[in-house]
């Protein structure tokens, strides 16, 4: 992961927000890491592999449901969440743990997937 | 141009000018992008200089409902109908947390002024229609009916639009029908359905929500989700999305996240929320993209729990 990457300076943006404990972006189609900012605790092409297949699922299933596209999917779990935010084959995964203020992380990212390359 | 622009002109014009009344859809858009904290902000500091204008007001109110703050918002709306008698706005709002209260005569009251404020507005002509079809079900049920509200039809769309179920005499509707009748109480609300199927609508909101609970193969335990031609699509759409719920458990083995809670996502077309149900079942809500977010959260926690006891009583 080059430190020359457009996509660096907004993963350490999104990154220094209280209670993330990283921010990635993958692509959705192979779960590989285009880009990530994480410490040291999170495995990111684990992350990358796991949050790129529940997102493709949800949005399957979204059309499926004649829902339309996903454009933003938050898992909450016990110990932290999921948040994630697409656009074509990119996806903008946070990592983050139980402390996070969900509201301004939401905007944070759905900016920053707005921002992505078509 | 886009709402993030939008919103860079209505903050710059503000700044010049902080007595304009351009914090009103400066506050409405950082609302509708759940800036809720920036726009509360925004919507304060403007009543500050318009203490007397109900638009105002009306936007403090709808701030926080998406913050949870109901009984903030009703004294917000409070003040905006005394401003302005008859504030449609207002009306709207009280009679939308009046229903999601299960007060359904007032919310009837509210939402009936607030028709006659805004005649043209075919939503909530239709809302109106829908809570005085169950204060006349729930009376035909009992003669206490306003103490025990009928479950009301569950109404959602892929296109946001209030739509009507037609059982509303609360008979058992199909085969089997008999074995689903339950009673639970739910504080001082005595809760009665003989259809599975209208379990939840007194949970959820006036308009454009539904709500379901799968089992763990994802079909319909109870709830429906009924769109805009007034077809129960509940089938289709739990099938299809319980997929999902798999797959985040398959996640969590694998990430140091603990068990998953809930999943929320959304569409252009709706916002979704679902949670584990007893049994590896699904319990899920989906509403309007409209609809603040944070109401629908809270609905899929009532939702969840009556589900639980729901299924406690099948057991």
């Amino acid at each position: 992961m080059s430190n020359s990457s457009p996509f660096i300076p907004s993963l350490e943006h999104l990154t220094r927000q209280r209670g993330v404990l990283g921010s990635l972006i993958v692509s959705e189609t192979d779960g590989i890491v285009i880009d990530a900012v994480v410490q040291p605790t999170v495995k990111a092409p684990v992350v990358a592999a796991l949050a790129a297949s529940l997102y493709r699922r949800a949005r399957q299933s979204a059309h499926a449901a004649g829902l339309g596209g996903v454009k933003y999917l938050e898992l909450v779990a016990d110990g932290g969440r999921l948040c994630m935010a697409g656009r074509d084959d990119l996806v903008v995964v946070l990592v983050t743990d139980t402390r996070v203020g969900v509201g301004l992380l939401r905007v944070e990212l759905l900016r920053t997937a707005a921002e992505l390359p078509e | 141009m886009s709402a993030s622009d939008d919103i860079r002109r209505w903050s710059d014009e503000l700044a010049r000018t902080p007595a304009s009344m351009v914090f009103l859809p400066l506050g409405e858009a950082l609302r509708t992008r759940g800036q809720t904290g920036v726009a509360l902000r925004v919507a304060m500091r403007g009543l500050e200089r318009h203490p007397y204008d109900a638009d105002a007001h009306d936007l403090l109110a709808r701030i926080y409902v998406d913050r949870g703050e109901t009984e903030k918002a009703l004294d917000e709306w409070d003040a905006a109908i005394r401003c302005t008698p008859g504030h449609a706005g207002a009306l709207k709002g009280m009679g939308f947390v009046c229903f999601n209260q299960g007060r359904l005569v007032d919310a009837e009251r509210y939402l009936a002024e607030a028709a006659a404020a805004s005649p043209e507005d075919d939503g909530l002509a239709l809302a109106l229609q829908r809570v005085r079809d169950e204060i006349a079900s729930a009376n035909n049920a009992s003669p206490s009916a306003n103490a025990t509200p009928e479950p009301a039809p569950v109404v959602a769309s892929t296109e946001p639009v209030v739509e009507h179920t037609s059982n509303g005499s609360g008979t058992p509707n199909g085969n089997g029908a008999q074995e689903g009748v339950v009673a639970f109480a739910e504080g001082d609300a005595q809760f009665e359905s003989s259809d599975p199927r209208r379990l939840f609508a007194d949970l959820i909101g006036v308009a454009d929500q539904a709500a379901l609970l799968l089992d763990e193969d994802g079909l319909v335990l109870a709830g429906e989700y009924v769109v805009s031609g007034g077809q129960d699509v509940g089938a289709e759409v739990g099938a299809a999305l319980s997929g999902i719920s798999d797959e985040a458990r398959r996640a969590m083995r694998h990430l140091p996240l603990g068990d998953w809670r809930t999943i929320i996502f959304e569409t252009p077309a709706a916002t979704v929320v679902m949670t584990p149900a007893p049994g590896d079942g699904l319990a899920l809500v989906a509403a309007a993209p409209e609809v603040p977010s944070g109401l629908v959260r809270r609905a899929l926690e009532s939702v969840s729990q009556r589900a639980k006891r729901w299924m406690e009583r099948l057991s």
